[in-house]
């Protein structure tokens, strides 16, 4: 016998597999996705459950999202598909219900998405920083548009431009928005760097002192910190209340409304390159947890630092108690608007004011890409008509899925700021989300059950606790912890669905779930009377 | 009055035909694929092309009987009999073909590109072989035939085991107008456009346009003809992928202003194709990553697309009657 080799693989000439968005693309994405933005931790949070911990609370959230994250990094390397919560749903637990979850709770209820990152452009972005800029430079013309985007027909205006805009982009290619995306994460990055060093380096005393500066500037009364403060006391707000463990539990499903969606890019795993790796999608989808995680815990900590506990329940108070003398231009004390108040820099305000609305512009883009990626593979399973997955030739884009759901939004986004209650199911829209999610980390941990030859063929395959997959350890987990706070967002008076006073919110959600029923029916009767059973779509064929 | 009619003729049931393409030499995904008649309860199975596999692991045998392969960039000690099965059988999911043997042995291939391409071709036809008996095995009784041609990667060498033994249920339908019920047929054209991988079955749109005319020259409705071409229509979002320097070997993604540039890699002559004759239905493979539908009037084309490494079967369930698709289910199983 000779002696050992090295051996090396012998190729032929032929083709390979290419795929699109970078991991660290799909990385930012997610980021953004969970938009740091999202001021409901900070003005939500501390007067409903008072006496919690904000940042024990985003920590919470943070443990309880991980073995989701990590349970969805095996879907996605089994499953590297674009329509990623639809395609493990289905193929984990068969079609009718996976296309019905999937299309109720995340395509339907993701109306109010579009809805909401308009009023988060207007709100959050537009009013804040037009305002600010106003006061700073003395321009009367800034203010007034400042409070006009503020206004129910300025947001309607704004949301549907902001959908509009988005449309375009995402339509003349994907690439185009991947570019774009480079952008708005570093004009965000800029932002949040920019608003934690304004909270960082200035006190209680001097943050209250700016902010009444900043509110007779805006609105032209005197002592506002004061003032609102008394307002919210006499509405109910305990301004020393003892340490409450379940109240910061209950943080976390506030908080989860950002960290859920670590996993959001699985919708486009079709698009995503080496989506098949488990490393990647690991930095992808947990990477992106953590670093987000980190960023909400910094800005708790930074606004504890810069506005004191009273500081903290005041902003929160004109929210959550609808205390009118804690809002400055008629909008509420959200972090980037205490930032800009407490700078009197054009420059600063800027900053700050775009990073808001680029990150605004990002949520509408990702709505858009998610759900039209979903309609598509739903299209493709032949559960929507085959009109939804045409792909553009030149521009390579699922033009029609986009345009159907741009004219779907519409609609949702003249009730959202035209009728009173509308608003309050934006809770729901998180209860619907993290379900989808949740049933998904439970399709993880059933997946080397109930998908076996797909779980057998993907690299987590190998990785066990105990003999049994890590995947059914991990999702169980995610599941039982999604479970908990989509439970918390339906029965905890706090939170989401449950502080209506009736019970229509819970129809509404039954409702969306029956109707993703009903399309799946029609859909199946009519192939079925084509010669063609849905049911192919996601049966594993059994090779011997 | 008729109250019975024959499968795919206006009115009657139709033929329920089910298609995949691009499996590239994987035995889990090939098994599936001639389960796919009983498990779909189709009438026909129509391959697209790409048979072949794309790599050869040597498994050398060192002192002690102990094995030695590389495999995805990493190198495998393979101590058990076990362990050298189980490396086999991923090897065999993922289209890989594998040779036991000396290091001597090993030697005379390194470098000499020829004798590799030799042993490709071997390997390849003994496993086609056996893919040929194995449906003549599985169909038979049944009324299904499988119909197989090859693609851009395929060698003719390799497809020549198409036409070895007289066969009942296999057709070899490369280049040729077959009968697929007793009104539709289908019409094969196995080759693509050229490549950066310069593929043994590459050739010129022109040359693809014109088969397509000869072939059709024969086919005295084309209205009622299936068209198998492996390579997509141009610019169908069905031919979307990676563009590719071919300078470098290996071909290397063009890149431009930190983004993959990508471009459609299909075929003008078959889309003119399915514009001016409007056939039945135009079946495509070829870009693994373009899965999808496009349609040319009344005429839609598919590409099921392909997850062979994976070992999941990607396909295509298309039902036709009276010239006519009047259902389509994508699948993946």
């Amino acid at each position: 016998m000779a002696e050992a080799v090295a051996p090396q693989v012998f190729t032929r000439r032929a083709s390979g597999l290419v795929r699109v968005m970078s991991p660290y693309s799909a990385f930012i994405y997610n980021i953004l996705t969970m938009g740091v933005i999202f001021p409901w931790t900070y003005i939500w949070a501390p007067t409903a459950f008072q006496g919690s911990n904000l940042t024990l609370g985003i920590l919470f959230a943070f443990l309880f999202e991980l073995p989701i994250a990590l349970a969805y990094a095996w879907l996605a390397t089994a499953l590297p598909r674009s329509g990623g919560d639809y395609v493990f749903q289905s193929r984990v637990f068969g079609g009718g219900f996976g296309f019905t979850v999937v299309f109720a709770f995340f395509v339907v209820w993701i109306l109010q998405w579009v809805a909401l990152s308009g009023w988060l452009l207007a709100v959050l972005g537009l009013a804040p920083t037009f305002i600010g800029l106003g006061v700073t430079t003395g321009v009367d013309a800034l203010t007034s548009f400042g409070t006009w985007a503020a206004s129910s027909t300025g947001i309607i205006v704004i949301s549907i431009l902001n959908a509009l805009l988005s449309l375009m982009l995402l339509v003349s290619g994907f690439r185009n928005y991947v570019r774009f995306q480079y952008v708005m994460w570093y004009g965000i990055l800029a932002s949040f760097a920019v608003m934690l060093f304004l909270f960082f380096t200035t006190s209680p005393e001097a943050a209250q002192a700016k902010l009444n500066g900043f509110a007779a500037a805006v609105d032209g009364v005197q002592n506002f910190f004061a003032t609102a403060k008394a307002a919210a006391a006499e509405a109910g707000v305990n301004f020393n209340p003892p340490f409450w463990l379940f109240g910061t539990l209950m943080v976390a499903p506030i908080a989860w409304t950002s960290l859920q969606w670590c996993t959001y890019s699985v919708e486009q795993g079709g698009e995503i390159k080496n989506a098949h790796v488990f490393r990647n999608q690991v930095f992808i989808l947990a990477g992106s947890l953590v670093v987000t995680a980190l960023l909400l815990v910094l800005l708790a900590m930074g606004m504890q630092k810069g506005l004191g506990q009273d500081g903290i329940l005041v902003a929160s108070s004109g929210y959550w108690y609808g205390v009118p003398e804690a809002t400055i231009g008629g909008t509420f004390l959200m972090p980037n608007l205490i930032a800009i108040a407490l700078t009197a820099s054009p420059i600063l305000i800027a900053i700050i004011g775009f990073g808001y609305i680029l990150n605004s512009f990002q949520i509408v883009c990702n709505c858009y890409i998610g759900t039209t990626r979903i309609l598509v593979a739903q299209a493709l399973d032949g559960l929507l008509p085959e009109w939804f997955s045409r792909i553009h030739p030149r521009w390579k884009t699922p033009v029609n899925a986009h345009l159907a759901y741009f004219l779907a939004s519409i609609p949702v986004i003249v009730a959202y700021n035209t009728v009173d209650t509308w608003v309050r199911w934006t809770l729901g829209v998180t209860f619907a989300n993290g379900a989808v999610m949740t049933l998904s980390a439970l399709a993880a941990a059933l997946l080397p059950y109930r998908a076996k030859a797909i779980y057998e063929a993907s690299p987590g395959a190998r990785y066990t606790l105990g003999g049994v997959p890590l995947v059914t350890v991990l999702g169980t987990l995610g599941f039982l912890f999604g479970s908990f706070m989509v439970g918390s967002f339906l029965f905890e008076e706090g939170l989401g669905l449950a502080y209506s006073i009736d019970a229509f919110p819970y129809y509404i959600v039954l409702g969306t779930a029956v109707f993703g029923l009903v399309v799946y029916w029609i859909m199946r009767t009519i192939k079925a009377q084509q010669g063609i059973k849905v049911e192919y779509a996601f049966a594993e064929i059994p090779p011997e | 009055m008729r109250l019975l009619r024959r499968k795919g003729t206006g009115g009657g049931e139709p033929t329920r035909i089910f298609y995949a393409s691009d499996i590239h030499g994987s035995e889990p995904t090939f098994r599936k694929f001639l389960n796919a008649a009983r498990f779909y309860e189709v009438d026909a199975l129509v391959f697209g092309g790409d048979l072949m596999g794309k790599l050869l692991i040597p498994i050398v045998r060192d002192a002690g009987g102990t094995f030695r392969a590389s495999l995805q960039g990493k190198q495998h000690h393979l101590e058990t009999p076990e362990q050298l099965e189980e490396f086999k059988k991923s090897l065999d999911t993922l289209g890989f073909y594998w040779k036991e043997m000396d290091p001597e042995e090993y030697r005379t291939y390194e470098g000499n590109q020829e004798r590799i391409d030799e042993l490709f071709d071997e390997l390849a036809k003994e496993r086609l072989r056996r893919w040929v008996a194995l449906a003549e095995e599985r169909l038979a009784g049944s009324h299904v035939r499988v119909y197989l041609c090859g693609g851009n990667d395929d060698t003719d060498v390799v497809l020549s085991a198409l036409d070895e033994e007289p066969v009942e249920r296999v057709v070899n339908c490369e280049e040729r107008i077959v009968q697929l019920d007793d009104e539709h047929v289908l019409v094969t054209v196995g080759y693509s456009t050229p490549t950066p991988w310069d593929t043994p079955r590459e050739r010129t749109d022109e040359e693809i346009g014109k088969l397509i005319e000869d072939l059709l020259a024969e086919v005295p409705d084309p209205s009622r003809a299936v068209f198998n071409f492996h390579c997509p229509p141009l610019d169908s979002g069905l031919d979307t992928c990676m563009k590719l320097d071919a300078s470098v070997w290996p071909p290397a993604p063009i890149i431009e202003s930190g983004q993959p540039v990508y471009y459609g890699a299909g075929s003008e002559s078959v889309r003119r194709a399915l514009q001016e004759y409007q056939p039945v239905v135009g079946l495509h493979g070829h870009i693994h990553e373009s899965r999808g539908v496009a349609r040319y009037g009344r005429t839609p084309a598919f590409n099921p697309g392909s997850e062979y490494g994976e070992g999941v079967l990607r396909g295509l369930i298309v039902a036709v009657r009276g010239g006519e698709v009047v259902g389509s289910q994508f699948t993946s199983g």
